[in-house]
């Protein structure tokens, strides 16, 4: 509401005290320390997930500071939560820009907040880099200054049609959503592949947030007889929809992202309505050496993809800003950004490593925990592995991995 | 393509849990001379004290929905008191505005406690059957058939007991009835009680139906003004058969109209018979 | 603490301006709008689409006033003929319809995503000190409206308003058209709440339709009545005081350590509903009661 919204923005402005003139490009002489700034979700359809991207987020900065900073500068963290929602992470965002000076903002993870963020960054040369998976995150004028770690929904479309093409008895399929800005270039790329394979879609339906009650919606999609139905949503919304669809007699399959069937989805629904529903998400990198020490520093509640790829966004910051001749700011990140995470280089599995062979004036390829980390021109990650589960007795276990 | 009568069962279902605050909302205008913005809250109101119950202190749900009965009355008494019995004489839009403060405050008592998330009753979800082509759920039925029984009841009280009775002659002539010795404040006392209660159980209806969160009540308010107004104001039929219209035009509606629309149909609704026939259906006056 | 004020301050007047506007409505022509946040949404998302879509601001801000003022007039047409609790009602009900539109319509008005980057007036030429220069445009945009409602308020036109909200009967034998000095009325006040909606949506350079929520609307009557229904002195006041008591309970959550996030806002929530009943009960009249027959 705009009240809140006011007092919210309000507060933001002249919450830490006057900081008022310091630049973001701050001067290589001075121990100053570097402001960063998380924006995770840590309420909010996303809450389960921000806290453990944050934790990643604190763990990797301890060690750097440890180790001596960046520079011999300390990392200063500044933490907002974005409560999963565009207008909160505006004026979360404007606190950390123009009252943190932060010179970067990681881990962000809606792609709405991601979105309504966007052009604040670019204006004030903030490097921007997070989870959100919808295309237009990278598309348009950002001057470099945005990247993810994960896969534009584009990618993601494929990758789950890969999968629901794969199985054979899945002959009419139907596609519902959740209004966001990615539902529609996902549905788009996962309907295309279906209707190639020779699949029926045999309806498309995006819907609203925050209904008690879908109905309506779950009337009209089971009348078109689907034998699977693909949905994407998060897990509030789609709580209310599985119940709905289980209550209106639909036996047939579901498939859906994993960031909405959690451990909180699951409780939600109750086991007989979860039983059998498949999910996917982006597969971390189990066997790289960047996972094993990012699982022993960081304490989980949650297993999803997204704590492993803050742990990443961090990481290739700090050796962005590592590369840079001693001037700190999001421009010299958005410059190194490739140089420290794409080939050529050493390959190097954390900001330690890397740092070390930046000083002698090598080149380093960082690969992380997350994946190979290699970005294109836009700032999108190049591709990366899935992971398929399915619910079966009240948990969501491991089926396949799908390689692009 | 489901066939219509899908849609006009599910509508069916809607109408009758709108029923039960359309009949409070409508009598109570009629009674005391003003649009009580707080009666949607009231279902609310209901929805979460069930889920206190069932959920907080085991209680299965029947006996939650009679707590919510029993609380909600309680609960309305105590606004009546507070809030309109100060102003009894003033005029109708005074009272309008302070009743939608009081939604407002209830609304937000409720989202202090328990936040905005969407929660559920502690009842096992249960598959619908197919019956002639239509799915039927069992929770549908069940609360179809309650609501309709609360609906009898209420009818029954109007015209056979002697409050009731009392009641409707308040409702039509405030003066005579006084004069002729009618204790008033008894009489809105128990139109009140049994009017937020009517409320409260359909709020339990609803969160059944649905989910159960602090708008839940407060979203409904157009289309119980709708079937009110549809209805003729102070009909308790005429709020009945308002709101089964209303339900079964807001679902059928959603052939033409994206689902999100409901509240404009409801609005559309309202606007069409108070300029066409603003007595409504019952032709009583407002 | 100086970016601080200066931010409440700005956002003060765009309430202040809004609060005018309802009392346009309310205070001089008698008319009972529970929608006044659709006409503000109006303003704000005409302005915004139209600037992001490359139309410049002088262009722009003109539209927003005027399809405010133009889906005024049509809504009024219809409505202004109902009874005065009928017309609360539908007013509520359009206001949330047309948030259901923003939220839907998403082809012409982003939906949920809302609009981004906005463009902000002026902004290369007072990058230093944006937000005083914008605190600056908000005043004047008040001051100017209040100096001209007031030459309304003074004016034939304004003296029949006042006629048509004491005795509607009376004036109409008297020859006036009643409806259409309404219908103008109403208009006039929205055009106000479509200035309000501009300033504010390029002052925050993102709206989205959660921002304009029929609570909205209740806010700016609180704002009207808590300082004395009928008056432009009064709006001031009430949209003042209003800010200052919601400000003021935000810092509650010093001393009571666990009101915060939702908690808190519900907090004061609940703060404007007893408000505004205790209100209705014990002063309706307001801070600033509109004296008699003033002129």
């Amino acid at each position: 509401m705009t009240t809140m919204t006011r007092r919210e923005l309000l507060k933001a402005s002249g919450a830490a005290g006057l900081v008022i003139g310091a630049p973001a490009v701050l001067s290589a002489q001075s121990k100053e320390p570097i402001p960063i700034g998380t924006l995770c979700p840590l309420t909010g359809a996303g809450g389960s997930y921000g806290p453990d991207m944050q934790r990643a987020v604190v763990a990797v900065v301890e060690r750097i500071n440890k180790a001596g900073g960046i520079h011999g500068r300390p990392i200063q963290l500044f933490h907002e939560d974005d409560q999963t929602n565009a207008e909160a992470g505006v004026r979360a965002a404007r606190k950390l820009i123009d009252v943190n000076r932060v010179v970067a903002i990681v881990s962000t993870w809606a792609s709405a907040v991601t979105l309504a963020v966007r052009p604040l960054c670019v204006e004030a040369k903030v490097f921007l880099i997070g989870v959100s998976g919808a295309d237009t995150v990278t598309q348009g004028e950002h001057k470099g200054y945005v990247a993810r770690t994960q896969p534009n929904t584009n990618l993601q479309g494929r990758m789950y049609a890969k999968f629901a093409v794969s199985k054979k008895e899945w002959k009419r399929v139907a596609y519902l959503a959740l209004q966001t800005p990615y539902a529609r270039s996902f549905g788009d790329a996962f309907t295309g592949i279906l209707k190639t394979a020779g699949v029926t879609i045999t309806d498309d339906l995006i819907y609203e947030d925050k209904k008690p009650s879908y109905r309506s919606e779950v009337t009209r999609i089971l009348a078109t007889n689907p034998d699977m139905i693909m949905l994407e949503g998060y897990t509030p919304d789609s709580v209310v929809m599985a119940k709905d669809i289980y209550k209106a007699g639909y036996k047939g399959a579901i498939l859906a992202p994993s960031f909405a069937i959690n451990a909180k989805f699951i409780e939600g629904v109750g086991a007989e309505v979860a039983e059998g529903i498949w999910n996917m998400d982006r597969a971390p990198l189990y066997d790289s050496p960047a996972y094993k020490e990012f699982s022993a520093a960081v304490p989980r509640t949650d297993q999803s993809p997204y704590a492993p790829q803050a742990w990443d966004q961090m990481s290739i910051v700090a050796l962005a800003l590592a590369a840079g001749r001693g001037e700190v700011s999001g421009t010299v990140i958005k410059d190194q950004l490739r140089a420290v995470a794409n080939p050529p280089g050493t390959v190097v599995y954390s900001y330690a490593e890397g740092a070390k062979l930046l000083g002698e004036g090598k080149k380093v390829n960082y690969e992380g925990a997350s994946g190979s980390c290699d970005f294109d021109a836009i700032g999108d990650i190049l591709s990366a592995p899935f992971s398929v589960q399915q619910v079966r007795r009240g948990k969501s276990e491991l089926v396949q991995i799908i390689n692009p | 393509m489901p066939p219509i009568a899908q849609y006009v069962f599910n509508g069916v279902v809607t109408g009758g849990i709108l029923a039960l605050p359309a009949v409070a909302f409508s009598l109570l205008w009629r009674l005391l001379r003003f649009p009580n913005f707080a009666v949607s809250t009231y279902l609310t109101v209901g929805a979460y004290v069930a889920l206190m119950l069932n959920q907080g202190a085991r209680a299965p749900i029947e006996l939650a929905w009679l707590g919510a009965l029993a609380v909600t009355g309680a609960v309305a008494l105590a606004v009546d008191r507070i809030a309109f019995r100060p102003m009894r004489s003033r005029r109708p839009f005074s009272l309008a505005i302070a009743s939608i403060g009081v939604a407002f405050v209830l609304e937000n008592l409720v989202r202090f406690v328990w936040g905005n998330d969407f929660r559920s009753f502690d009842v096992p979800v249960t598959r619908a059957t197919s019956i002639a082509g239509i799915r039927v759920g069992r929770d549908q039925l069940l609360i179809l058939g309650v609501a309709v029984a609360m609906m009898a009841l209420a009818q029954a009280f109007l015209l056979r007991t002697r409050l009731g009775i009392a009641m409707r002659a308040t409702a039509d002539n405030p003066l005579l009835a006084a004069v002729k010795g009618v204790p008033t404040e008894r009489v809105i006392a128990v139109a009140t009680l049994g009017g937020g209660a009517l409320a409260g159980g359909a709020g339990v209806f609803l969160g059944l139906d649905a989910s159960i969160d602090p708008l839940m009540g407060g979203g409904l308010i157009i289309s119980v003004f709708a079937a009110a107004i549809l209805g003729g104001v102070g009909s308790a039929p005429g709020a009945l058969a308002g709101a089964l219209i209303v339900g079964i035009v807001e679902e059928v509606g959603t052939l033409v109209v994206p689902p999100t629309y409901k509240t404009a149909i409801g609005f559309t609704i309202i606007l069409a018979v108070l300029l066409v026939r603003p007595t409504g259906l019952a032709g009583a006056r407002a | 603490m100086i970016a601080y004020l200066t931010a409440i301050a700005t956002l003060v007047g765009v309430r202040a301006l809004l609060t005018l506007g309802l009392n346009v409505q309310w205070g001089l022509a008698g008319l009972v709008n529970l929608g006044a946040v659709a006409f503000f949404a109006v303003g704000a998302y005409t302005s915004a689409l139209l600037t992001v879509g490359g139309t410049p601001l002088i262009f722009a801000w003109p539209a927003g006033i005027g399809l405010a003022a133009a889906a005024a007039a049509g809504l009024a047409m219809v409505a202004l003929r109902l009874r005065e609790d009928y017309l609360a009602i539908v007013t509520l009900g359009f206001g949330e319809v047309l948030r259901l539109f923003l939220l839907n319509e998403a082809w012409l008005t982003r939906g949920a995503n809302g609009v981004t980057a906005i463009p902000r007036p002026l902004h290369a030429h007072f990058a230093a000190r944006y937000d005083v220069f914008y605190l600056v445009l908000v005043l004047a945009a008040v001051a100017f409206v209040y100096a001209a409602l007031e030459r309304v308020r003074r004016s034939p036109f304004g003296r029949v308003l006042r006629a048509i909200r004491e005795d509607e009967t009376v004036a109409a034998v008297a020859g006036k058209p009643v409806f259409r000095f309404k219908v103008q009325a109403f208009a006039l006040g929205a055009a106000v709440a479509g200035l309000a909606g501009i300033l504010f949506a390029h002052y925050l350079a993102y709206i989205e339709p959660n921002m304009f929520l029929p609570q909205e609307s209740l806010f700016v009557w609180l704002a009207l009545i808590l300082g004395g229904s009928g008056n432009n002195r009064g709006a001031l006041l009430g949209s003042a005081v209003l800010l200052g008591l919601l400000e003021g309970s935000r810092f509650a959550k010093d001393v009571i350590p666990f009101l915060t996030g939702v908690r808190l806002a519900a907090a004061q929530q609940m703060l404007v509903g007893v408000v505004l009943v205790v209100l209705m009960i014990r002063r309706p009249e307001g801070l600033l009661p509109e004296k008699p027959g003033s002129d």
